[in-house]
């Protein structure tokens, strides 16, 4: 489970089972859910239970299971069941837990794995081609499309300059998803929100997905139908780059939805064959595992990359906490605005210190220390590889500076906040020491204290089950 | 300039303050809400630079230069622009005109920028000179010349450009043109506007009226009547004028009545004498001599007037001067002198000059005239060098002013030792010692407090004082300018007539701003020398700084948090951790070999360090003889290897033997103690090996007010250059055998001796430095008495109950070197040969 994931499984979880069951009529989703959200144990229980024809016993399930991956089996079983995708029966005093694929997804998966069915999940490829329509002309396109959204973030300042070419939907959608407040929405309200900044250092996939979960929040209130949007959404994710695929199968709401795409960049319809769109890069790897691998970080470069231009380092960094950057680009200076306090700015020259203030702030946003200094490093400038000791093959950035952006996120991070739930007040020490070890090997235990009978875990379903089913057996002796 | 303009300068502070209220409407995340606040606190310790200077003056003329330099011509000289990345710059409310912010990107850039080294800030003359730069070098020469450093670590130099330094970089010799095409030429942009007036008139205003002493009387002196006409009638310098009976210059008001001085007639190359005596003496000084004179064709005959001013009043009028824009000048040119007897004094043959002090030298006589000043060099860098080849080359009766009796020695045998002057020219004004010179001029070697102490004079002292301020001095040297109190300063100035000043230190800083005041006093900084250049060079020894985190143990923090503030001072000073990181960095560099000091503000702490620890300590009250004798034993015994020092080490103490310091406690955010401090060990003797390095570790406690303070001290030392590693835990303390406090028992003990500890003991960190040394007496009675205490109590704390215990103290190691010290007297040792002898041929006889 790679993070920029994370928005969209917290967003499906909050869906309801209808609207669960109603999706899986696609096998397109079924196939996107099962790559793109589950953990690798789930992924083996659903491999085994797809072609099962009678229900599981949860006993023989765990028969599978290694003693000693109790937490990744409870986390595999906990996510299958939010998802909705496995059924797993009460606990009774007569029937052993069953454990089954719930029947849609069963259908569907099964659908996507060998084919058949009537249903354009996958959509309708389409005879006819632009020759024009190349894989480079495609990603080019995609590529200055999301460039745009960016550049729009960070001009948002100055009268929006890079906003021209922006459609009045997507401005629209920023605004409303508060990643940028607009000039004279409010008393000096103007400029990128600090969601806005999380936003334009995520990862490019990620970002598509916060965009695509804005838009689709924001299609129910324009009483289109979210799952028919996210259906469509999954099947972009199983197209093939460079193919042309026809409008025709598509509904009213996946129709409008596609013209959204378009501004994203997320597909292409030419001119000339409105009824023709080519899925982009962004689309095609919405849903796959290749662009989740790549690390935060590479995303925090991919959006400044994406600039263009300066490709070699240009910051420099003293041991006096200075910041030197050869920079003329707003793009990155709102970057290193983001963890320095900038003093001055020439044509060609930014100067600014790092702070522990400054640190501290881009921390608050969610960069990690590590980030600003791999951030500083592949941006070092070539003196500072100059340095006798860079070129020794030591450190390119002045170690106690380093030393010390690290330890000022430790400042930070002395004290955590965990939501979950408390459980107290337990009829004797056995129930309580019962839960509590429960509650330890599915791995949702956060606290105890024997004394007081008391603990903290961060999720309760589970064990609220298990402590209804020691109730029932309690019950039965 | 508005009156608007100034005000809004003045309450830029506020204006901040409303402005983070403006801010914070973009949302928190926008790092310019987080940076408003510490525009006061962390971050412009240079940026606000001016504006504190401006703060140090009473009147506003250096505030009028802040203002020329920041808001106002900010709107008018540079081109306005904004961007999406402008808001980051901002540093004022948006106003009819907008924002007023540091973007400065639409500067057009010059088509070769490239190749040049430097941005000016349009708003504060701030420099930014680009190291790596082809012309980094000789733009760095020019910058030292003409602006003051910043900061200059390994890449980007910064220097900043005040009315101080250019005024020296005029007086000594570059015209406002010169200044401005070089600027032209390096900068990568054009210079704006304001910098081009700014230098103008700096430049223009300055050496229109001097301050002469003539007759053993300070005098004003103009060659523009209108000018001395205008400070006559001013009202704060006209009453101050001297109206002397009897002396007809004075009695009337005209100022063309006043004393007629031909100046430059025949100017020698103080040039060539500063750079000493490595250059040939058969170099034809003719040469300079006309090349000086063609400068100065133009002010020979030229009728200047003066009028008389009284010697206490010579600071205000000073201060008033700069006010009007009208920098006084303090020029002697000494070659002209002919009231004043000539001393035979030359340097020595062997008296290499370093390059970096010929440049300090050639700034204080770069145009054949001694100014007044102050020159700052790191420690260990020979400063005592610069001040002898000075007196060396002005040939004046010379005063030189030191901190302690100790460095007046020192003083006195460096002169002998690189100079040629006769052994009975030089002589001494101590407590213990009192000789004048007995011919006609002559070197006195003093101290501050001997000078300035005007009660209880024995009459031997009032004798000598009478012959000190009864004549005119050539040149004054005052040593460790940064830590004479200020008013000390004015006594010495006042009473003691000198044609010029130099004053030597290595940390031109004080956290009271009362630095400003020595631009007065003495005059501006000529010259600094740039520590990592000189590190670089081998002058002085490079250092591996570092800044060792002990976390308080948990006893201990609590205590601190009940704590009021002395108190928790303390605890954060005796955490028993700091403790074990002390023995044990103590430890490790005592087996490498090294020579350790150990700086404790604290004299508790310091005493109960060195006694856990057995370790000899000096503090204030150590006798003078006990000082001396452990001093010898830690240079000169293997033996003795740690030497713990209270604050009377900070400064003026010379032990080339010391390549390693730890300091466990300190004089809250000094950023001159830890400069100072640090320069203990960059004269270290073995500076030259292969690889060496000396340390320096600053110990502090985690989560105390240590580490605020423990920041600030460094501020200065990183911006020369220094880097500060922080280590959070010592590698193989844990295996370290008999570590002190190392049980919860011993930790408690040691908090409940902290806590009864009697805070009034601890008295010396409070007090200043070296000048306490004459009143020990008074304090050592009173520790006497302090030594028994009565507490009341019940039987269970008796019985150590309360983790009070039976206490045995580590006897004092300075003890020990008292009987060694003993055993070494030339008799006993003779005893001792004789009986070996005896020994030994009695072994003979048997055999």
């Amino acid at each position: 489970m790679s993070d920029p994931s994370l928005a969209s499984f917290e967003y499906l979880e909050k869906l309801p089972g209808t609207t669960f069951n109603k999706l899986y009529e696609q096998p397109s989703t079924a196939l996107a859910i099962f790559r793109r959200m589950l953990p690798h144990l789930a992924k083996t229980f659903v491999m085994t239970l797809l072609y099962m024809s009678k229900p599981l016993p949860l006993a023989d399930l765990d028969e599978w299971v290694e003693p000693n991956s109790q937490r990744e089996r409870g986390d595999a079983l906990s996510t299958l069941s939010r998802l909705h995708i496995v059924a797993i029966t009460a606990p009774s005093r007569d029937n052993p837990q069953h454990v089954s694929l719930l029947p849609n997804f069963r259908k569907s998966l099964r659908y996507a794995l060998t084919g058949g069915g009537n249903h354009h999940s996958f959509g309708v490829p389409s005879q006819d081609s632009d020759p024009d329509v190349t894989i480079e002309a495609l990603d080019e396109y995609a590529t200055s499309q999301w460039e745009g959204i960016l550049h729009y973030l960070v001009h948002s300042v100055g009268g929006g300059r890079a906003s021209g070419k922006l459609s009045e939907s997507v401005t629209t959608l920023l605004t409303s998803g508060d990643l940028v407040r607009r000039p004279g929405s409010g008393p000096g309200a103007h400029g990128i929100t600090k969601s806005g900044f999380s936003f334009l250092l995520q990862e490019v996939n990620a970002q598509v997905w916060t965009l695509l979960l804005l838009f689709i929040e924001n299609s129910e209130l324009l009483g289109m139908n979210s799952v028919e949007v996210l259906s469509f959404l999954f099947m972009l994710g199983s197209l093939e780059l460079g193919q042309a695929y026809t409008t025709t199968t598509l509904t009213e709401s996946q129709l409008h939805t596609l013209n959204q795409l378009v501004d994203f960049g997320l597909v292409y319809i030419p001119e000339s064959t409105p009824t023709l769109f080519f899925p982009t890069r962004l689309s095609t790897t919405l849903t796959s595992d290749a662009t989740a691998l790549r690390s935060v970080g590479a995303g925090f470069d991919a959006a400044i990359a994406s600039r263009g231009g300066e490709s070699q380092g240009f910051i420099i960094i003293e041991t006096n906490y200075r910041m030197y950057a050869y920079t003329s680009s707003p793009l990155q200076i709102a970057v290193l605005a983001l963890f320095t306090k900038l003093y001055i700015r020439y044509p060609n020259l930014v100067a600014g210190k790092i702070t522990q203030k400054s640190i501290g702030e881009a921390i608050r946003h969610g960069i990690t220390a590590d980030q600003v200094i791999a951030y500083l490093n592949t941006h070092a400038h070539p003196q500072l590889h100059k340095t006798p000791a860079a070129l020794a093959g030591g450190p390119v950035l002045p170690p106690t500076v380093v030393d010390q952006i690290k330890l000022w996120q430790l400042e930070t991070e002395r004290m955590e906040t965990i939501p979950g739930f408390l459980f107290k007040d337990f009829q004797d020490f056995k129930e309580y020491n019962d839960c509590s070890k429960y509650a330890d090997e599915i791995g949702v235990l956060q606290w105890k204290s024997d004394g007081k009978r008391t603990f903290f875990v961060t999720r309760h379903e589970q064990l609220r089950d298990f402590i209804k089913s020691r109730k029932a057996r309690e019950a039965a002796k | 300039m508005s009156a608007k303009r100034k005000a809004s300068l003045g309450a830029i502070g506020s204006s901040k303050a409303a402005k983070g209220s403006a801010a914070s409407t973009p949302g928190p995340a926008t790092p310019r809400s987080s940076g408003d606040d510490d525009y006061i606190s962390e971050d412009d310790e240079d940026g606000i630079e001016i504006e504190g200077k401006a703060k140090g003056y009473t009147n506003n003329a250096m505030k009028k230069a802040a203002v020329k330099f920041s808001v106002s011509t900010y709107k008018s000289g540079a081109p306005v622009a904004r961007d999406s990345a402008s808001q980051f710059f901002d540093i004022g409310k948006p106003d009819a005109e907008g924002p007023w912010s540091r973007d400065y990107s639409k500067l057009p850039l010059q088509p070769d920028h490239a190749n040049r080294p430097l941005w000016i800030d349009p708003s504060k003359g701030r420099v930014i000179l680009e190291s790596f730069s082809p012309l980094a070098a000789a733009a760095q020469d020019f910058l030292v010349t003409i602006a003051e450093p910043v900061s200059r670590p390994q890449f980007l130099h910064e220097y900043i450009l005040t009315p101080h330094s250019l005024y020296a970089a005029v007086s000594v010799g570059n015209t406002v043109d010169e200044i401005i095409k070089v600027l032209e030429k390096f900068s990568k942009t054009p210079i704006p506007e304001n910098i081009i007036d700014f230098i103008t008139s700096c430049g223009k205003q300055f050496g229109k009226v001097k301050l002469v002493l003539k007759n053993n009387k300070y005098l004003m002196e103009s060659s523009d009547p209108a000018i001395l006409q205008r400070l006559l009638q001013d009202p704060i310098v006209g009453p101050l004028r001297l109206h002397s009976e009897g002396d007809d210059i004075m009695t009337t008001s005209a100022p063309k009545v006043g004393g007629l001085v031909i100046p430059g007639t025949k100017n020698a190359a103080g040039l060539q004498q500063a750079s000493g005596a490595d250059q040939a003496p058969d170099e034809a000084p003719e040469d300079i001599y006309t090349t000086l004179n063609e400068d100065e064709d133009d002010d020979v005959l030229e009728v200047v007037q003066s009028f008389g001013i009284a010697d206490h009043s010579v600071e205000t009028v000073l201060h008033h001067c700069l006010e009007l824009g009208l920098p006084v000048l303090e020029e002697y040119d000494f070659r002209n002198d002919d009231i004043n007897a000539n001393l035979d004094i030359d340097l020595k043959p062997h008296a290499q000059i370093r390059h970096y002090q010929e440049k300090a030298l050639n700034k204080m006589f770069g145009n054949g005239r001694a100014k007044s000043g102050i020159i700052v060099l790191p420690c260990g860098a020979g400063k005592t060098l610069v001040g002898i080849t000075a007196a060396c080359t002005v040939k004046k009766g010379t005063l030189v002013l030191c901190t302690s009796s100790m460095s007046v020695v020192q003083w006195r045998q460096e002169f002998l030792k690189w100079s040629n002057i006769d052994e009975s020219d030089i002589a001494v004004f101590t407590s213990g010692e009192k000789t004048a010179f007995s011919k006609s001029t002559g070197i006195i070697v003093t101290t501050y407090s001997m000078v300035s102490n005007s009660r209880n004079r024995s009459h031997d002292s009032q004798k000598m004082m009478e012959f000190l301020t009864g004549r005119e001095w050539g040149l004054m040297i005052l040593d460790e300018v940064h830590v004479v109190p200020a008013n000390m300063f004015r006594k010495v100035t006042s009473a003691l007539k000198t044609h010029s000043k130099l004053g030597l230190t290595a940390t031109l800083l004080r956290e009271d701003d009362k630095i400003e005041d020595l631009n007065f006093l003495i005059g501006p900084k000529l010259y600094e020398a740039n520590w990592m250049e000189l590190a670089a060079q081998g002058h002085i020894a490079t250092v591996q700084c570092a800044e060792v985190w002990c976390p308080m143990t948990t006893e201990f923090y609590q205590a601190y948090l009940k704590s009021e503030n002395r108190k928790g001072g303390l605890l954060g000073i005796m955490n028993p951790r700091k403790f074990q990181a002390c023995q044990f960095l103590i430890d490790y560099h005592e087996r490498r070999g090294d020579k350790i000091i150990v700086f404790s503000d604290s004299v508790y702490a310091l005493q109960a360090y060195a006694q856990k620890l057995n370790k000899a300590y000096i503090y204030g009250e150590t006798p003078q003889n006990e000082r001396i004798r452990i001093l010898e034993n830690f240079q000169y015994n293997d033996q003795i290897n740690t030497l713990f020092l209270s604050k009377i080490g900070d400064t003026s103490l010379d032990l080339p033997e010391a390549t390693c310091l730890i300091q466990i406690s300190s004089h809250y955010g000094s950023r001159r103690q830890e400069a100072q401090r640090l320069g203990r060990i960059l004269r270290a003797k073995r500076r030259n090996d292969e690889g060496f390095n000396a340390f320096f570790y600053s110990l502090v406690s985690k989560d105390t007010k240590e580490m605020h303070f423990s920041s600030r001290r460094q501020a200065f030392l990183v911006d020369q250059g220094y880097a500060f590693k922080v280590i959070t835990s010592l590698h193989g303390i844990d295996k370290m055998k008999d570590l002190a406090f190392n049980s919860p028992m011993a930790r408690r003990e040691l908090l409940q001796d902290v806590l009864t500890a009697n805070m009034d003991e601890d008295k010396e960190a409070f007090g200043d430095d070296l000048f306490h040394l004459g009143d020990n007496k008074a304090s050592a009675a009173a520790r006497k008495k302090a030594n028994a205490r009565r507490t009341a109590g019940s039987l269970r704390d008796l019985a150590g109950g309360q983790d009070m215990a039976y206490v045995e103290g580590n006897r004092s190691r300075n003890k020990d070197l008292k009987k060694n010290a003993k055993e070494s007297n030339p008799f006993f040792k003779k005893v001792q040969r004789d009986a070996a002898k005896i020994k030994a041929a009695r072994a003979n006889m048997l055999a």
